[in-house]
C-alpha cells in the first residue's frame, strides 16, 4: 500500500521536474519571440505603427471654369457619382460585374474603359468602373455596399464642356494623367501638386493654363481605425481651387461663325485691333471635347484620327496656307516704305507681265488686264501685274523684312500650345532645304503669295490688325485669356512693327477698302450698313502645268483654297477677320460671306 | 503592539513570496488598465473591485481548511454544469458567443469558473480512488473533464475549454498514467487532428491559418494578430512610455483592455519591461511549483498541480496570442486583464493553494 503511495509520489515528483523544465522553456520561447518582435522587428513594425495611426489624405482643389467674355460658362465641373475600384487588391472584374449586376449594369464598354485607365493609371487610389452613376443606382449600391469590400461609390466633379464642338479648340479638353505628364511634371518640379488630381490639361487653353487653372491640393490628416474608417481629423488644410479663367472669346460669335462655316473646312480667327483679344477662334472640322474627360475610346478616336479632314488638327495656328493674294497689302507696304510705287505712280496692266530679260511671262488672273493700275488700284482689283514688277523691284530680303516685321514667319505667341511658324523663303532657305537655286521667278510669284510662303491663319489675323490700326501701342499680339493680371503670369513675347510712314498706311487701308467697293474683288460686301476693309485670296492647291482653272471640273480636294482678311468698320476698326476655307474656291465669294456675318453680329446685334 | 501581532498572525497564512509577486503583477496591470481604459476610468475602477473581491476571497480561502474545500467540490462541479447549461438557453452573447450570465448584480462567466473546478474535482476523485489508480479511473477522470469542455467549447470558447483541458490532462498524467498511454494519446491526438480541423468553426480555423501569414488577410482574420504584433514592435526596447501607446490610443487594437492588454503594456514599456513582468511571472509560477512539490497527499498534490497548469496555460496562451505564436483565442493574461471572473478565479485558485500549503500537515495526519 505504502510502498505504491510512494511510487506515485516518486512519479509525481518527477514529472513536476519535467513541468518545471516544460514552463521554463515555454516562457523562454515567449520572451525570445517577444525579443524578436520588440528589438530585432522594431523598425519593421515602428514604420507600420505610423502608417497605421496617422493618414495623409490629399483634397484635389476644383479646376477652374473657364468662361467666355460674357461670363458664359464654357468649361465646367459637374457633380458624378462613380463606382470605383482598389486597384492595389486582386481584382476578378468579370465577378464583380456580376456582383453587381443587381444594383448597376456595367456594360462591356464600361470594362473597357476600366481597364484602359487602369493601364495608365498612376495617381488614382480608385479606378472608376462605371461613371455617372444614376440618383437611383447610386443610391441602390450605396444600400448593398458592405457587400463589396474593394468597392466605393466616390463622387467626384467631371469636367463638362457644355457647348461641346463650338469651342473645342480653344478649351481643350482634359484628360487622364498618363506616364509623359507624369514626366514632364516631375521636370517642372509640379508633380507634388498633382496628388489626389486624376485630370490634367491636355489642349487648348486647358493645357496652355494648367499652372493657373489647376490650384494646390490640400489634404487632411487623419486618424483610421481597423476597417480604414476615418475616426477623427487631425488637421486640415483646404486646398487652393484654381483659377476661373475668362476667356476673350465670344461664344455667341463663335456659334455663328460654326454656322457660317457648314461643313466647309478651313478656318477663321476674329480678334480686336485694339488689344489683339482674339473673339472667334474657329478650326474646322471640329470634335467634341467631352468625349476625352474620361480617356477617349478607341473607336471614337480613329473616327477623329483617321478622319482625312482632320478635326483634331487645329488650323487656326497648325494650318499652313499659302497666302495667295492676302499678302499684297504687306507687300504693298514694303514697297511703299521702301519709295516704291508711291501714288500716283500708275502703270498700264496688258494682263501680264514678262520678266526683263524676257525668259518668262507671268499673266494676270484677269486676262485682258486691269488697265491703268496704281497702289490703291492694285489692291482693290488685286492686280497680279502691279505686283509681278514690284516683287521683282523690291528683291525677296527687303519684302520678307516687311513681312516679319508684320509677324509672318514667326509664332504670333498666342495663348495655345503648338503654333507653327510659317514659312518665309529666300535663297538661303532654298539651297538649305531645295538644294536649288533661287530663280528671279520665284520673288516675283512670292509677291502675290503664290511662291513657296506659308502663312497661318492667326498670323494673317495678327497682321491685319495692325493695318486696321497701325501703330497702335495698345496691341497685345493675338491672346485668349481676358485678365491682364493672369495674361503677365504667362510670359507671353509681344512683337510690334516698326511705325511706318503715314502716307504708307493711308494707301493701303484705301486699297483695302476699295476691295468691297464697285470693280473691288469682294464688291458684293458694300451693302453693309458700315464700310468692310479687305482682301481676298485663292491659293493654289494644284499645279495647274499650263492647263485652265476651271474650279467645276477639279474634284473637291483639289480646288483653291479662298482665302480672305478684313476689318470693319472701314474708318474705325473694331474687329479683324481671317479667313480661310480649304478647297473653296475663289476667296471673295466663299469666305466673304462667312466675314459679312461675324461683323454683322458683332457690329450690329452687340450694343 | 498587539493589534500588529494580531495583524501578522492574520496573514501569516499568506506565501511571502507569491503576495509580492501578485502585488507587482497587478499594480503593474492596473497601471496597463488605466492607460488602455478609454471610457472615463470605468473598467479601471471596476478592476479595482475586482481585484478587492479577489484578494479578500483569497486570504479567507486560505485560512479555510481544505477539507472544507474537499466536500464541496463535487458540489461545485455540478453547479458548474448547471451554469454552463444555463448559459447555453439563457446566456447572452458578446463577440458572437455566448459565455455570459447574468444574476442580477453581476455578470460572469461560468467558464471560467472551470478552471478552478476542473482540476480540484479531478484531485477530489483521484483522491477518493488512490487505493486504487487503475485505467477506469483514469477514463472516468477524462469523462469528467469532457463534460464542461464541450459545452465550453460549444460556446464557442476554444481558449478557455483548451486550457482547462491542458491542467486536466495534466492533472491525469502526474496521476500516475503510464509512460506507455502518455504516448500513445499522443499519435492518437496527432492522428485525430484533421478531424477536429474539419469540426472547428470557420472563424476559427481562420484565425489558426492567419497564424502563419497574419499579413495575407490583414483586415480579416489576421488583423488583431497584426495589431498586436504593431504594438509590440513598436514599443522597441524601451518602449513609447506610460500612456503613449499610439495602437492602442487609436483604438488599433481590439480588447484593449482584456486579451490583449499585454501588448498596451508592451508598447508602452518595450522589451526591458516585457521581460520584467515575465520575471515576476516565471517567479511566481516556480514559487507554486515547489509549494506543489511540498504537499503531502495526492488532492493537494493534484489539485494544486492543476491550478498551477491552469495559471501556466492561461499565461502562455495569452502571451502567445499577443506575440503570434497561437492563434487568437479568446484568454485573458491571469492578474493583469481586465474581467470580473478571471480575476477573481485566479486569485481564489492561489487562495486554494495556500490553503492546501498550510495545511499539509493537518491532512497528511
Amino acid at each position: 500500500m505504502s510502498m505504491q503511495k510512494n511510487q506515485i509520489k516518486f512519479i509525481f515528483q518527477r514529472r513536476l521536474y519535467i513541468l518545471a523544465i516544460f514552463i521554463l522553456l515555454m516562457m523562454f520561447i515567449v520572451i525570445v519571440k517577444f525579443f524578436y518582435i520588440q528589438v530585432i522587428q522594431h523598425n519593421y513594425f515602428e514604420k507600420k505603427s505610423n502608417n497605421n495611426s496617422i493618414k495623409v489624405v490629399s483634397i484635389p482643389p476644383a479646376r477652374g471654369l473657364i468662361l467666355d467674355r460674357n461670363n458664359r460658362i464654357l468649361a465646367e465641373n459637374k457633380i458624378t457619382h462613380n463606382i470605383e475600384i482598389d486597384p492595389s487588391k486582386k481584382n476578378n472584374i468579370e465577378l464583380i460585374v456580376e456582383q453587381l449586376s443587381p444594383f448597376v449594369t456595367i456594360t462591356k464598354r464600361d470594362i473597357k474603359q476600366y481597364h484602359r485607365i487602369l493601364k495608365n493609371s498612376y495617381f488614382s487610389s480608385t479606378v472608376p468602373l462605371k461613371n455617372d452613376l444614376s440618383e437611383q443606382e447610386a443610391a441602390t449600391f450605396l444600400a448593398n455596399q458592405y457587400l463589396f469590400e474593394n468597392i466605393f461609390l466616390k463622387t467626384r466633379l467631371k469636367r463638362y464642356y457644355q457647348h461641346e464642338e463650338n469651342a473645342s479648340h480653344v478649351v481643350g479638353y482634359i484628360n487622364r494623367i498618363n506616364k509623359n505628364d507624369i514626366k514632364e511634371l516631375t521636370e517642372k518640379n509640379r508633380l507634388s501638386l498633382y496628388k489626389g488630381s486624376d485630370h490634367i490639361g491636355k489642349r487648348g487653353i486647358e493645357q496652355f493654363y494648367e499652372h493657373l487653372i489647376h490650384g494646390v491640393p490640400g489634404f487632411e490628416k487623419i486618424e483610421v481605425d481597423a476597417q480604414g474608417k476615418v475616426v477623427r481629423s487631425i488637421e486640415r488644410q483646404e486646398p487652393i481651387h484654381g483659377q476661373d479663367l475668362k476667356l476673350s472669346i465670344d461664344i455667341e460669335l463663335q456659334k455663328i461663325a460654326r454656322n457660317a462655316f457648314g461643313d466647309k473646312k478651313g478656318a477663321l480667327v476674329a480678334i480686336s485691333p485694339h488689344n489683339g483679344e482674339i473673339l472667334a477662334y474657329i478650326s474646322q472640322p471640329n470634335f467634341n471635347p467631352n468625349l476625352f474627360v474620361n480617356g477617349i475610346d478607341h473607336k471614337n478616336w480613329d473616327l477623329l484620327n483617321n478622319n482625312k479632314s482632320r478635326p483634331l488638327l487645329d488650323r487656326v495656328i497648325k494650318g499652313l496656307y499659302p497666302p495667295g493674294s492676302t499678302l499684297k497689302p504687306f507687300v504693298a507696304i514694303a514697297g511703299l516704305e521702301n519709295n516704291l510705287r508711291v501714288p500716283p505712280f500708275q502703270i498700264s496692266d496688258p494682263g501680264f507681265f514678262t520678266m526683263p530679260n524676257q525668259s518668262k511671262t507671268f499673266r494676270d488672273w484677269k486676262r485682258d488686264g486691269h488697265g491703268l493700275v496704281d497702289m490703291v488700284k492694285a489692291i482693290a482689283v488685286s492686280c497680279d501685274t502691279f505686283f509681278y514688277g514690284l516683287g521683282l523691284e523690291l528683291g525677296v530680303t527687303k519684302m520678307n523684312k516687311t513681312l516679319y516685321a508684320y509677324g509672318f514667319g514667326r509664332k504670333t505667341g498666342v495663348d495655345i500650345l503648338g503654333e507653327r511658324n510659317g514659312l518665309l523663303a529666300n535663297e538661303k532657305w532654298k539651297k538649305k532645304k531645295k538644294k536649288e537655286k533661287w530663280f528671279a521667278g520665284e520673288t516675283v510669284i512670292t509677291a502675290i503669295g503664290q511662291g513657296f510662303t506659308q502663312v497661318t491663319p492667326i498670323q494673317l489675323a495678327n497682321a491685319t490688325a495692325k493695318i486696321a490700326i497701325p501703330n497702335n501701342r495698345n496691341y497685345l499680339s493675338p491672346h485668349l485669356l481676358l485678365n491682364s493680371n493672369q495674361l503677365k503670369q504667362s510670359n507671353k513675347v509681344i512683337y510690334t512693327p516698326p511705325p511706318n510712314k503715314k502716307s504708307t498706311m493711308r494707301y493701303i487701308k484705301e486699297g483695302m477698302e476699295g476691295v468691297t467697293q464697285a470693280g473691288g474683288t469682294a464688291a458684293f460686301l458694300n451693302n453693309a450698313n458700315y464700310k468692310i476693309a479687305a482682301k481676298t485670296g485663292t491659293a493654289q492647291v494644284f499645279g495647274l502645268a499650263g492647263g485652265e482653272y476651271i474650279e467645276e471640273d477639279l474634284p473637291a480636294h483639289l480646288k483653291d483654297h479662298a482665302l480672305f482678311i478684313a476689318y470693319a468698320p472701314a474708318d474705325k476698326p473694331e474687329l479683324v477677320v481671317a479667313i480661310i476655307v480649304e478647297n473653296g474656291g475663289n476667296g471673295g465669294s466663299t469666305a466673304g460671306p462667312i466675314a459679312k456675318k461675324i461683323f454683322d453680329h458683332h457690329l450690329l446685334s452687340n450694343p | 503592539m498587539i493589534k500588529i501581532h494580531i495583524f501578522k498572525d492574520f496573514f501569516k497564512s499568506l506565501d511571502q513570496t507569491i503576495i509580492g509577486c501578485l502585488i507587482i503583477i497587478l499594480s503593474t496591470g492596473l497601471m496597463a488598465l488605466y492607460s488602455a481604459d478609454q471610457e472615463w476610468f470605468n473598467e479601471f475602477n471596476a478592476q479595482l473591485v475586482n481585484i478587492s473581491i479577489g484578494l479578500i476571497a483569497l486570504v479567507f480561502i486560505s485560512k479555510t481548511s481544505p477539507k472544507i474545500i474537499f466536500f464541496y467540490v463535487p458540489f461545485l462541479y455540478i453547479i458548474g454544469i448547471i451554469l454552463l447549461l444555463w448559459v447555453k438557453f439563457f446566456g447572452f452573447e458578446v463577440n458572437g458567443s455566448q459565455r455570459w450570465i447574468d444574476i442580477g448584480f453581476m455578470k460572469f462567466q461560468p467558464s471560467e469558473l472551470y478552471k478552478l473546478v476542473m482540476p480540484l474535482m479531478l484531485a477530489w476523485f483521484y483522491q477518493n480512488n488512490e487505493r486504487a489508480i487503475t485505467y477506469k479511473v483514469h477514463v472516468t477522470a477524462f469523462i469528467f473533464m469532457i463534460i464542461p469542455f464541450y459545452f465550453i467549447l460549444i460556446q464557442p470558447d476554444l481558449g478557455t475549454a483548451l486550457m482547462i483541458a491542458f491542467s486536466s490532462v495534466a492533472i491525469i498524467f502526474t496521476a500516475g498514467l503510464s509512460k506507455k498511454i502518455i504516448a500513445w494519446s499522443f499519435i492518437v491526438i496527432s492522428l485525430s487532428s484533421p478531424f477536429i480541423w474539419k469540426n472547428l468553426e470557420n472563424y476559427q480555423q481562420n484565425r489558426i491559418l492567419s497564424l502563419f501569414d497574419p499579413f495575407k488577410d490583414a483586415l480579416g482574420a489576421g488583423y488583431q494578430t497584426i495589431q498586436s504584433l504593431i504594438a509590440l514592435g513598436s514599443g522597441g526596447l524601451i518602449g513609447k512610455g506610460w500612456l503613449n501607446s499610439s495602437q492602442t490610443q487609436l483604438n488599433f487594437l481590439p480588447e484593449a483592455t482584456t486579451d490583449f492588454i499585454f501588448a498596451v503594456y508592451s508598447e508602452e514599456f518595450g522589451f526591458i519591461g516585457v521581460l520584467a513582468i515575465l520575471s515576476i511571472y516565471i517567479a511566481l509560477l516556480l514559487r507554486i511549483l515547489f509549494i506543489v512539490s511540498k504537499m503531502q497527499d495526492t488532492f493537494s498534490r493534484l489539485a494544486s498541480l492543476g491550478l498551477l497548469v491552469s495559471l501556466f496555460a492561461g499565461v502562455l496562451v495569452n502571451l502567445g496570442m499577443i506575440s503570434g505564436l497561437l492563434p487568437i483565442v479568446g484568454a485573458p493574461l491571469p492578474f493583469f486583464s481586465y474581467g470580473g471572473t478571471s480575476m477573481v478565479v485566479s486569485l481564489v485558485s492561489i487562495g486554494i493553494i495556500m490553503s492546501l500549503y498550510n495545511h499539509k500537515s493537518l491532512i497528511a495526519n
